[in-house]
């Protein structure tokens, strides 16, 4: 009985500030909505109904949420560590890519293809990641400011092979590469319907990372670093093996959220597929949100996703713009990173505190 | 100060209905020991903490200060612990920070804030160049110059906190010196110490503090040393005096090493010392003549350029951190927030620290938790560290507790050479006792202990042998037979035991 308590007190510490952020978002939101000149209320049911409440929809927001979920435990294995990985879309672009090119090139039985992609997409991640790494050992650059910058030079140089040398022929419009072979989808849950197990599979890292992060001495280490390298430093903890083995890590999780997509959803690598969608961004903010915690991150990427794919209803049906959506996850953000809620809790515990004093005097 | 009571957002009293007077040319000393509240009610007078209640009369009148500069505006000033100066400025340049003379309304004047503070320091007869960089003064004049600042300000009540914690014995005259000319001229002061000598030499009257509680207030002529430390403690402190144990072979050798700061500044210039088994052996010195530098050289978080460090006769000297840690040495940092914890980690991460590839704890890389839990809750009841739960995070302890929690760990690992800095700065006396109890303990099972501590009264009490830093070399070397503060105070100085 202690113990269920216990535990679902965790996850309440894991969850409620990012709750209290969501509702202050929303509110923000119905401001704005209100101004434009709509009833927010019934903007907020349809918007919610377009994204959790109805099977289609439901599906297509655990669907969209799969890279997202995925992106987030990246940010989070690197940034535990204090190392910002603002990479994530330039190593899932390299990691979908690379993976993409051994599906549909690499001759032999579908199940040794299929290992030899998945192995040479988390390789492509991890090695433009370990690259980041590098550099700042060795001369010092920020790796925030590396890992941003190679977002670009990865999305131009993979638009460059899928627009002339391994182009799909037999569309004259679209710039992709051919189709992966069938039988290596990963298969859909109900058919028709593009949800497919690449969400369990995304769960099941969820709960990988979890372990790596309490549990092993990796994730020990790596957390540690990230609080106070000097202490780190002063138990014996070597800097750089943590951060080159936490941004492999991290780039090779990255990789896995474009193989997924491309596996489950598109079948193929095309231009733009995860610039224009922002799912690494969306990622980045889902693990900001629940500070760094993976099981918060796996909740807030669908919360996200939803929020996405209801916004996309709400332009449909009612002329709002989806603008809507993008400003209240914005603000979600924004209540997250303020400290506010940090300090009431503070506060709270004083009081608690002073009441005690008080009882004790007695 | 009328019935102060200050509680910190983690819920410690530091206050507790605290009240205290001061009247005009009056030196009053505020005693207690670390963690009595001397600290907090000053920086309440000062404006740095709000009190949770109470009030501040000032010259009959009552008073809020939300900012020093409130106190400052009614003319309040502090000299603080550590200093709060500009390195790389001048003395002048410094002391009219925030106030500076101008130019036009515009420029800053330098020639005339030199002027002013010249004029300044003959009026107080506080000799000091106003040319001179501050980073390059010897920390007597920084504190000078620290004083010169309150005055520029037009103070006439002048907190000093602890001031003769960072200087020689020579200096420590000199200071008190400035303090009696200050308060003949009219200035009143409150001096916050632990050191009861300079209390008897000085003060007027002596506010005495225990735990956040105002004991007494009594005139400095009516009474003694013995009488104020009783108070000061609560019960007559035990002078158990410490027996040797023997010595036995050589734990720690270190010879001749060399190293440069930045720009080629020299840090450590030819140091050698040996530590043997059984012997705790201090290193005594004014902060910042190469100690922590010795320490973090010999523990493998620095790398001197030349020299030997030998560590059971085996060669350490450019060793990483974890096969220096192997090779059987523990250290409890001088800096317990910076350096021997992270706040935002929790206690059993904390305890954990350069005890995860243990076998007990981790079997190939997975954390052993349950293990992990057993024996850290009983490690940390067995040091009577004051904590409801290992998953709460290090920065919710206390200081005491959290400095016992990081000797516990550095002490669990029985290594043969334990080097402690600092093991009891800024926790109260009976964590102090305890910390002290547990380093005897240490070497009398055969460990070698080298001891740094700026409490020069706790350095000499456990050292069987110490030795004396100053500007980057072992400028002496005394048994405890030997060693008075008089003959350490000349050689932290520079000096020598010729005369």
């Amino acid at each position: 009985m202690n113990k269920i308590k216990e535990s679902l007190l965790k996850l309440w510490n894991v969850l409620w500030r990012p709750l209290i952020a969501i509702i202050l978002g929303l509110i923000v939101g119905a401001v704005v909505i209100l101004i434009v000149g709509y009833n927010p209320i019934s903007i907020y049911a349809t918007m919610f109904q377009k994204s959790f409440f109805t099977v289609y929809y439901l599906l297509q927001s655990l669907t969209r949420s799969v890279p997202i979920i995925v992106c987030s435990l990246s940010v989070i294995a690197a940034w535990r560590a204090g190392y910002i990985n603002l990479g994530a879309e330039g190593q899932m672009i390299l990691g979908g890519f690379a993976a993409t090119v051994v599906a549909v090139y690499m001759p032999g039985p579908v199940f040794l293809v299929m290992i030899a992609a998945i192995l040479s997409g988390m390789v492509a991640g991890a090695a433009y990641a370990l690259f980041a790494a590098f550099i700042y050992d060795k001369f010092n650059v920020s790796i925030v400011i590396s890992t941003l910058m190679m977002n670009y030079i990865a999305n131009y140089i993979t638009t460059y092979f899928i627009t002339f040398p391994l182009r799909d022929p037999s569309n004259s419009i679209a710039i992709q590469t051919r189709e992966i072979p069938v039988a290596m989808h990963l298969p859909r849950i109900i058919s028709n319907k593009p949800f497919n197990i690449g969400f369990f599979i995304a769960l099941g890292l969820v709960f990988l990372m979890m372990f790596i992060v309490s549990s092993t001495k990796f994730g020990y280490e790596s957390k540690m670093t990230g609080l106070n390298p000097v202490f780190a430093q002063y138990g014996g903890v070597k800097k750089s093996k943590v951060m080159y083995s936490t941004m492999a890590l991290s780039g090779a999780i990255a990789a896995c959220a474009g193989m997924l997509e491309i596996f489950g959803v598109k079948f193929r690598f095309s231009e733009g597929m995860f610039t224009s969608t922002s799912y690494a961004w969306t990622g980045l903010m889902a693990g900001l949100i629940s500070a760094l915690h993976p099981v918060g991150a796996f909740f807030s990427s669908i919360f996200l996703a939803g929020m996405q794919v209801g916004g996309q209803s709400i332009q449909l049906s009612t002329g709002i713009p989806v603008q809507v959506a993008t400003l209240i996850q914005s603000t979600i953000m924004l209540f997250v990173s303020v400290h506010l809620f940090a300090n009431f809790k503070k506060r709270r515990k004083k009081k608690d505190v002073v009441n005690l004093k008080k009882a004790g005097d007695k | 100060m009328k019935h102060i009571t200050k509680i910190y957002g983690n819920g410690v009293l530091a206050n507790d209905d605290m009240s205290l007077d001061l009247n005009e040319s009056e030196i009053l000393a505020v005693v207690g020991e670390n963690g009595a509240g001397k600290s907090t009610i000053m920086k309440i007078l000062y404006g740095l903490e709000q009190p949770t209640a109470g009030e501040i009369i000032l010259r009959g009148e009552k008073k809020c200060f939300r900012t020093p500069q409130d106190a400052m505006k009614s003319g309040i000033g502090m000299v603080q612990q550590n200093f709060m100066l500009l390195p790389p400025f001048t003395v002048a340049e410094n002391v009219v920070y925030g106030n500076e003379p101008r130019k036009n309304h515009l420029l800053f004047d330098r020639t005339k804030a030199q002027k002013e503070v010249d004029e300044l320091s003959r009026r107080y007869g506080l000799a000091i160049d106003s040319s001179l960089i501050v980073q390059d003064c010897p920390v007597g004049l920084q504190q000078r110059c620290e004083i010169l600042k309150v005055l520029y300000q037009n103070a006439d009540i002048i907190i000093f906190d602890e001031p003769s914690a960072v200087l020689t014995p020579q200096e420590v005259d000199g200071l008190l010196e400035t303090l009696r000319n200050l308060a003949k001229v009219g200035k009143s002061i409150i001096l916050i110490t632990h050191k009861l000598n300079e209390v008897m030499a000085v003060s007027d009257r002596c506010v005495v503090m225990r735990s956040g509680k105002h004991i007494a207030t009594v005139k400095t002529s009516e009474t003694n040393t013995k009488e104020l430390s009783a108070m000061m403690v609560g019960r007559e402190i035990s002078d158990a005096s410490i027996q040797p144990v023997s010595t036995g072979k050589t734990v720690l050798d270190v010879e001749h090493l060399v190293m440069h700061g930045e720009a080629g500044k020299p840090i450590l210039k030819d140091c050698s010392l040996h530590v043997e088994e059984g012997e705790i052996v201090g290193i005594a010195g004014v902060s910042g003549n190469g100690q922590t530098e010795l320490l973090h050289t010999i523990t493998g978080l620095m790398h001197a350029e030349s020299g030997s460090i030998k560590l059971n006769g085996k060669e350490i000297f450019g060793n990483d951190v974890r096969s220096i840690r192997e090779a059987g040495c523990a250290y409890v940092p001088e800096d317990r927030n910076t350096m021997g914890c992270a706040l935002k980690a929790s206690l059993s991460e904390t305890m954990l620290m350069a005890h995860q590839d243990e076998k007990e704890f981790n079997h190939n890389g997975i954390l052993q938790h349950g293990k992990v839990t057993e024996k850290f809750n009983e490690l940390l009841q067995e040091y009577d560290v004051k904590y409801s739960s290992l998953q709460q995070e290090a920065g919710e302890l206390s200081g005491g507790n959290l400095q016992k929690l990081i000797v516990a760990r550095e002490m669990s690992h029985n290594a043969k050479l334990l080097i402690i800095s600092e093991p009891t700065r800024g926790v109260d006396i009976g964590a102090m006792e305890f910390i002290h109890n547990q380093v005897l303990a240490q070497r009398d099972a055969g460990a070698a202990v080298l001891l740094v501590s700026s409490d020069l009264s706790e350095l000499l009490k456990l050292s069987d042998r110490v030795y004396v830093m100053y500007d980057g070399q072992i400028n002496g070397e005394l048994t405890r037979a030997e060693t008075t503060s008089q003959k350490v105070g000349m050689l932290m100085m520079g000096g020598t035991l010729d005369e």
